[in-house]
């Protein structure tokens, strides 16, 4: 990411002076979408785009709770396991990279780098996606780890953005 | 004179050969002829009968005359007299018909050959010699060749008798027909009428036709007598005629002798054919008498030209589409091991691993350009390379170029651009394939140009009323190009250093490939020294088009100019003026970022955006309505068809149109990634409203 011109504007940013909204949520890219608001009193726009990435995220937190609960029960079964552990790996990762775009187009800068970290260990790759990780079941449990940290850091920002919204 | 057929023919009873005119009937009456002249020789032989013993005829090998000293025969042979069919018959000797004649009376009286001036001529040569003497052949008639010998006989060295013989030679006359003319005229007669494949035919001196073979005829469809006496130019086309072809070619033919000429000829039924015609000039004693005409048809040959040419260049195109696609398909992992090797290159390398690494990645990306040279090159060649008419602005392209190759300099290099107040600031071309060649042009300077200055001049070389032509100079003070590289510069695969320790590396390529654009575009391109220094002047011309505004709006600017003392030079502003009349297509999976981009679209000012929700809908969209969108903006991570492969599949589809790459993929390099696999811009998500706008107007462009 390109860090020098960010950090600019970040402090221009900071004089529309919006509440606080905690270190998980990126409040330049956050107030980029407020600006697209008719109303500032009303936030018709934003509000129904945040509440849209709620019901995203949830959908989709369902849908990595599931793959990974099929591992769990494809593991005690002997049959298939290398091709069905790949497939889901596969499919963690392309929900880890839906899931990262949202979030980074609305600030949610921690959930969006845990997203990529799902989507790295989904590729069999390290957090960084820089090194290649040869064991599939380490992938596996770190997404499973990182599935549980970005559940929080999301609950934490949809608690801020709800009393926002609310506020 | 004695009979022609005297010789093939049995022989004939008298009838043909009556001594004396009076004698008419004697060939009916033998007997009488025979009594008659029995009797008058008689008298005369008992002469001569008493001067010597010979009294009968001779008969071969001997003599076939005998006379004595006074010329009187003495003898003469039967195999002579039968020679000039005049036989005894039943065993009666005729031969004192002629005893005590005076041998040349004898001859002339009774037609004898050979003629008596031969006879005469050969006697007083052997009596001059007083030896044996023979003539060479004697062509007494045109048909017969006859030999004499003349022997004379001496008696206590006086002259008794002279012995002569006369000697048809029968062999000469078979073998050597050529004498004669006439077989001459049938041997050519007989070849002109048999040859196949050939129409042989005369003109007389004003081209009317004389002659006719059995090819002409077939050849050209019309009968013999359908054609003699018709002037030769009844075989040229309307337009051959209308050019006076067919005069001008007599004409050079006299003046050179022969004329050759391939082109259509037309049959009597209309048809035409492909002809090789040859005219000679005919002269016969040095008069010109007309002239021979030799036609052949090349049809078929024709024909077989040119399926061999369009053969070749059939299988020209595969090759070129061979390596267009073998370029494209090394482009591929090409760009995955660089990426990959990027990657690598961030993670924590020790220092000769980070070395190695930098020399993978140059040489990777060496490897990538000649790729992309070769992939340009079969594609101008195999000709699917096609100009596109857009708005071109031509100071931004110069101020881009410059800007993105200043930081590739060796240092201590400058690069400079100077644009001529008249550069005009947009008008219709090509802005890809203008950039394409300056940037290889300027490129190649810089890798020739190891210090000093690069130098890039823009002016307009003249206008008219509907387009400028630019001339784009290129000035360097690098090694340039020694004398005998000036010629090959523009041909493809060559580099004048291509020494097995070239310095430069490169396919050679570059400048073909700009000339080919640059001849695309309908404008030139060439070198010159610097004459200031060694380096090189590389210049090309192009043509580009006005924009044709109505005049209205013309005053209206000049008007605005007056009240409007700066320039609107607020990007949201200049955007929002062009947006309205823009059509974009936003291809994006995520409902999120769709609604936002949306509204971030229309906040700029955009009132037509389509969406599409992945990549294969929006390659699909965009091809069946080529002329509908602006820009496309292409997220890259999509179901069904990513965003790489939407690209490609509208870049093969042959659309040039602008597609700005989005992607939260942060990673190096990436960039590139996406220019290389044919999207013009790229913006990363989440995506910054400022270089948003930046990009929308650098290629939405007015």
């Amino acid at each position: 990411m390109p860090s020098d011109p960010h950090e600019e504007e970040r402090s221009e940013a900071g004089s529309l002076g919006l509440p606080d909204l905690g270190d998980g949520i990126d409040a330049l890219t956050f107030e980029q979408i407020l600006e697209m608001d008719e109303d500032e009193e009303e936030r018709e726009f934003s509000k129904s785009i945040v509440f849209g990435f709620f019901e995203q995220a949830e959908q989709t937190f369902t849908k990595m709770d599931n793959a990974l609960k099929q591992q769990q029960q494809q593991t005690n079964q002997i049959i298939f396991v290398f091709n069905r552990e790949l497939r889901d790996l596969e499919e963690l990762s392309s929900l880890g990279h839906f899931l990262k775009g949202s979030s980074a187009t609305l600030g949610l800068t921690k959930v969006k780098d845990s997203c990529e970290k799902i989507q790295h260990y989904g590729q069999m790759k390290d957090e960084a996606g820089i090194n290649a990780e040869s064991d599939e079941d380490l992938c596996l449990s770190r997404i499973r780890e990182t599935l549980v940290t970005v559940k929080e850091e999301y609950a934490e920002a949809e608690k801020v953005l709800r009393r926002f919204f609310a506020g | 004179m004695p009979d022609r057929e005297a010789l093939e023919s049995p022989p004939k009873p008298m009838a043909a050969h009556t001594p004396e005119p009076t004698d008419a009937q004697a060939g009916v009456n033998k007997e009488e002829w025979v009594t008659t002249n029995v009797d008058v020789k008689g008298d005369v032989v008992a002469d001569g009968a008493a001067a010597h013993p010979l009294d009968r005829p001779l008969d071969r090998p001997g003599a076939d005359i005998v006379v004595d000293s006074s010329m009187r025969i003495v003898q003469i042979s039967a195999s002579y007299l039968a020679l000039n069919s005049l036989l005894p018959i039943d065993g009666c000797h005729y031969h004192y018909q002629f005893a005590g004649l005076d041998v040349f009376d004898a001859i002339k009286m009774h037609g004898l050959v050979p003629e008596p001036d031969s006879w005469r001529h050969a006697i007083h040569n052997a009596l001059t010699k007083q030896d044996a003497y023979a003539t060479a052949d004697i062509d007494s008639t045109g048909q017969k060749y006859w030999c004499l010998r003349v022997v004379p006989v001496f008696q206590d060295s006086k002259l008794a008798y002279i012995a002569l013989y006369a000697q048809v030679n029968v062999a000469r006359h078979q073998t050597e027909p050529s004498g004669g003319e006439l077989d001459v005229n049938d041997t050519y007669r007989i070849l002109v009428e048999t040859v196949k494949d050939y129409a042989i035919f005369m003109l007389d001196t004003r081209g009317n036709v004389k002659t006719w073979n059995a090819t002409a005829t077939l050849m050209k469809g019309y009968k013999p007598e359908e054609i003699i006496g018709h002037h030769f130019s009844t075989f040229y086309g309307d337009e051959d005629i209308k050019a006076q072809k067919p005069k001008k070619e007599l004409e050079i033919c006299l003046r050179e002798g022969k004329v050759e000429d391939e082109s259509w000829r037309y049959r009597k039924n209309g048809s035409r054919f492909w002809a090789n015609v040859v005219i000679t000039s005919v002269y016969r004693k040095g008069m010109h008498i007309g002239f021979s005409k030799v036609t052949r048809d090349l049809t078929e040959r024709k024909a077989a030209e040119s399926r061999l040419i369009s053969a070749y260049e059939e299988s020209e195109k595969l090759k070129s589409a061979f390596l267009a696609n073998m370029s494209h398909e090394i482009r591929t992992p090409m760009h995955g091991m660089l990426t990959a090797l990027t990657l690598l290159m961030d993670s924590p390398l020790t220092q000769e691993q980070r070395e190695l690494g930098g020399i993978i990645n140059e040489s990777g990306s060496v490897l990538l350009q000649v790729i992309n040279d070769i992939l340009d090159y079969s594609r101008l060649a195999s000709g699917v390379f096609s100009i596109s008419l857009d708005v071109i602005s031509i100071p931004d392209i110069i101020t881009s170029v410059v800007r993105s190759i200043r930081p590739t300099l060796k240092p201590g290099i400058t690069l400079e651009s100077s644009l001529s107040p008249n550069t005009p600031g947009s008008a219709k071309g090509d802005p890809l394939r203008y950039r394409q060649i300056i940037e290889n042009l300027v490129a190649n300077s810089a890798k020739f140009t190891d210090a000093g200055s690069i130098q890039i001049d823009v002016s307009v070389a003249c206008d008219d009323e509907a387009s400028y032509t630019i001339l784009t100079e290129v000035t360097d003070t690098g090694i340039g190009i020694p004398d005998h590289g000036v010629k090959s510069l523009f041909t493809p695969f060559n580099q004048f250093d291509n020494s097995a320790t070239k310095r430069y590396k490169g396919t050679g390529l570059g400048l073909t490939i700009c000339k080919s654009l640059v001849e695309l575009m309908g404008g030139e391109i060439g070198f010159r020294p610097n004459s200031d220094t060694h380096g090189c002047i590389f210049w090309f011309t192009t043509k580009i088009q006005k924009i044709n505004k109505p005049k209205q709006v013309d005053e209206l600017e000049k008007q605005m100019e007056g009240v409007n003392i700066s320039p609107p030079d607020d990007p949201g502003s200049l955007l929002k003026q062009i947006a309205p009349g823009k059509r974009l297509l936003l291809a994006e999976d995520n409902y999120v970022n769709r609604r936002i981009m949306l509204k971030v679209l229309k906040k700029f000012g955009f009132e037509q955006v389509d969406t599409a929700l992945e990549g294969a809908s929006a390659a699909k969209l965009v091809i069946e309505n080529p002329q509908m969108f602006d820009l496309i903006l292409m997220d890259i991570s999509m179901p069904v068809l990513d965003g790489i492969g939407a690209t490609r599949e509208i870049r093969n589809a042959g659309l040039t149109i602008p597609i700005i790459a989005m992607t939260a993929n942060a990673l190096k390099g990436d960039a590139e990634v996406y220019l290389a696999k044919g999207m013009d811009g790229y913006i990363q998500k989440p995506v910054r409203l400022p270089l948003l706008r930046e990009t929308l107007l650098t290629w939405l462009k007015p």
